[in-house]
């Protein structure tokens, strides 16, 4: 007949044994749970990462087409065509999410938006504003793409 | 428990990175990059940027943008290299009372670990955001160069930033830790660090988990951004020779060069070729120009060949010459090479280092983030893993049942984390057939003979029907001990079997290995054999869909098609019972498509009866 001390202590032991199994059970199903979240999370980014890098290579694309319809108004009429096919382009970006951000002369330059690839000499009361856009800027879903790249108006330090 | 960051606090870039679930990971910013410049300004409006931010707008601000100042961070004033750095940078320095540095940006001085701790700060609360918990302490990798002094400063800037940094370590060090070689004995290891704006060379010595800087060198104005540098300047002077037009006068066409250089320094380090292609670039009196050039890696390669012969001779320098001025070692004497910092993609540079070593450089962990790897993989240590208070076991080896035609149909696949069940359902393979005979098998071959026999049994009473037609559902499920339960159950009647299995983790290490390296060296036996076996299976199967339709259709079908389907069938039974897979493939699909004849005769009759073929797996027959 076993002692009530060392029945106590059995009793003891097991429980607390019972404790840390139950718990490690709970904190393995919460594991599972976590991950299939994660995983879900995971996926979804993926997608959109996979999404957004073709998307980044198409920005070069698009200069392209700019500078092009540029070049070819300057020579003369262009063909409506073209125009539409650039549309077309730019609808299926807009369309997943892709805007492009609108620079205008005089508009305050800000680093959230834009990046100061010069700077060139102007008055004082224009300092620190956007003197002209060399190349577009893009948000896409709301996350800055691409930055765009601008002139500023710094006045030269006396 | 609150987790500890690793950080790399770098001259250029920082990056950041923690251990979860055990393994290193590297965390973004919240503008998504892995990546972090370090750079901080005070901007007109005094609003304190930090990273990207103050990087975009550092030319509208010189003045107050502060960048490289771990140049700077715990040197004296009078320190050779501060005087240097004085006459590059386009911020103000002086020396403070302490006769360190200090640094202007906006109307305050603040000393080089303020700035720092700006950049640490940034990284701690994006860390924060990003994992959801707060983050206080912290380990910083410093060069193995750094001073006491320099060391101090910069776990102050730590502490500044809220962090209680629990260790500063070297990088050279955590790429170590990263590449998992600070366990091994007494090595021999150089660390060849090719950064964006500078050059460190390290050469340590590893024995049972110490790990000794010998010596140290580098460049501190020596990095990537060099190369880039030298690609775009070829290109403008290719293109004037070519076009005879000087673009770097344009702003956009300055602008689309320099991110295409450096696309095209990325794409040549896995391609030997690429092209730069800018249409309307500029355009002159004639009309718009187009940029169009092929660059090869060969090209890249001659251009900035002095740069990578610099950077070896000092490694050169830094082994052999005697102490203290280097490690006093020959050159045979180094055991492993590991490679950090992005530039170290380049191809001719690791041949280069391959060269000089006469061994290959370790790759793998991405060079731009594996010093931050190493500082986490650090933090992991001191953290002291959550204790496991469930370890759970995998199963080594692959389980299953033999199917029609002695395949090994595997249900559980190995290293699989147990306790599992996993459940198929299988059928018959002939015409009332009333029992199954589940074989349980062990291994990693596609072939029931090739594997290990854990146990058979037999399941019967099935009542008889067709082929394809009864359900029996096989159960495996391993309990945390490694016990598996084999269990099949007849859909139908609701009968069942089961046997229990105790002894399939009793395997040695070794035979387990053996087994899986048999594996290994059958796979493309194993497959060919498994392929002729499925398509022997689906040669047969079409066999008996070919005799049941001919039956079923009875004096529908004209005799010449009834012939020619005869015809094949045999054809195709011939094959079947030969070796030859690509034989039985063609008798099938030639059978196959005379046999769409029927079905087309028998919609044109009437649209009624038509049988599906089943394509289940079935056990072997009894």
């Amino acid at each position: 007949m076993p002692k009530e001390k060392d029945l106590k202590e059995d009793i003891e032991k097991l429980k607390g044994e019972c404790e840390e199994y139950l718990n490690g059970w709970k904190r393995a199903k919460a594991d599972l749970a976590n991950y299939k979240k994660d995983e879900l999370k995971r996926l979804e980014e993926l997608v959109r990462f996979a999404n957004e890098d073709i998307i980044r290579d198409l920005l070069n694309i698009l200069d392209s087409f700019d500078l092009a319809l540029q070049a070819m108004e300057k020579s003369g009429e262009v063909e409506k065509g073209v125009y539409l096919i650039q549309n077309q382009l730019e609808d299926l970006l807009r369309r997943r999410g892709l805007e492009k951000m609108d620079v205008q002369e005089g508009q305050l330059f800000d680093p959230s938006m834009h990046e100061a690839v010069m700077v060139t000499d102007g008055p004082d009361e224009k300092e620190g504003l956007i003197a002209e856009e060399i190349e577009k800027g893009y948000v896409l879903n709301g996350k800055v793409m691409r930055p765009a790249k601008v002139k500023v108006y710094k006045h030269q330090e006396k | 428990m609150a987790k500890i960051l690793g950080i790399d606090l770098g001259t250029t870039n920082s990056a950041m990175a923690i251990v979860e679930g055990g393994d290193p990971k590297i965390l973004e910013n919240v503008e998504g990059n892995r990546t972090t410049p370090s750079v901080v300004a005070m901007s007109k409006s005094n609003e304190r940027l930090v990273g990207l931010l103050a990087k975009r707008q550092a030319i509208t601000n010189p003045q107050n943008t502060i960048a490289s100042v771990k140049r700077l961070i715990g040197r004296k004033f009078k320190d050779p290299e501060v005087q240097k750095d004085k006459k590059i940078s386009s911020f103000e320095i002086r020396e403070a009372a302490d006769g360190g540095v200090e640094i202007k940006m906006g109307d305050k001085w603040h000393k080089p670990e303020e700035i720092s701790a700006m950049v640490l700060g940034k990284l701690k609360k994006d860390a924060e955001e990003k994992l959801g918990e707060s983050i206080e302490e912290a380990v910083i990798t410093v060069p193995a160069y750094f001073d006491d002094s320099q060391r101090q400063a910069t776990k102050n800037a730590g502490e500044i930033a809220g962090l209680k940094v629990r260790r500063i370590i070297n990088e050279p060090t955590a790429a170590a830790l990263a590449y998992g070689i600070d366990k091994q004995k007494d090595e021999k290891v150089v660390v060849y660090d090719f950064g964006g704006g500078t050059f460190d060379i390290s050469v340590l010595e590893v024995g049972d988990n110490t790990v000794e800087v010998k010596a140290t060198g580098g460049d501190t104005h020596l990095g990537g951004d060099d190369f880039d540098q030298l690609i775009m300047e070829h290109l403008i002077k290719e293109y004037r020779k070519q076009e005879g037009v000087d673009v770097s006068k344009d702003p956009l066409a300055l602008q689309r060069l320099r991110e295409a250089a450096e696309r095209a320094k990325h794409e040549l380090s896995t391609s030997v070729e690429t092209e730069v292609n800018l249409p309307y670039i500029t355009s002159d009196a004639s009309g718009p120009k187009h940029f169009v050039m092929k660059l090869t890696r060969a090209t890249i390669e001659e251009l900035t060949k002095d740069l990578i012969d610099r950077s070896i001779d000092l490694v050169k320098e830094v082994v052999t010459s005697p102490t203290p001025r280097g490690a006093g070692l020959q050159l045979s004497d180094i055991d492993e090479i590991l490679m950090v910092g992005g530039q170290t993609r380049m191809p001719m540079m690791r041949e280069a280092v391959k060269e000089l070593f006469g061994k290959e450089p370790h790759l793998g962990i991405n060079p731009d983030e594996v010093v931050a790897v190493g500082a986490a993989i650090q933090a992991g240590i001191l953290q002291g893993d959550v204790k496991d208070i469930l370890l759970l076991d995998v199963t080594p080896l692959s389980l299953g049942i033999e199917t029609l035609g002695g395949v090994f149909t595997k249900l559980i696949e190995k290293n699989t984390t147990i306790p599992t069940s996993k459940s198929q359902i299988f059928s018959t393979a002939a015409d009332n057939q009333t029992s199954v005979e589940i074989h349980v098998l062990q291994g990693e071959r596609e072939m029931a003979t090739d594997s290990k026999t854990l146990g058979r049994f037999i399941l019967d009473g099935l009542p008889p029907s067709p082929r394809g037609v009864p359900q029996v559902e096989v159960s495996f499920d391993i309990d945390a001990n490694g016990i598996l339960n084999v269990k099949a159950a007849d859909k139908a009647t609701g009968k069942s079997q089961s046997v229990r299995i105790e002894a399939t983790t009793a395997l040695s290490k070794e035979e387990i290995e053996k087994l899986k390296q048999e594996a290994l060296e059958h796979a493309s036996d194993d497959k060919a054999k498994r392929e002729l076996v499925d398509v022997r299976n689906q040669g047969e199967a079409l066999v008996y869909t070919a005799e049941k339709a001919l039956k079923d259709a009875g004096d529908k079908i004209p005799g010449d098609v009834r012939k020619e389907i005869e015809d094949k069938i045999n054809d195709l039974k011939g094959a079947t019972k030969g070796e030859d897979a690509a034989k039985i493939k063609n008798a099938s699909e030639s059978l196959s498509s005379s046999l769409q004849k029927v079905g087309q005769i028998l919609y044109k009759k009437d649209s009624g009866n038509s049988e599906g073929g089943e394509d289940e797996k079935t056990p072997k027959s009894e």
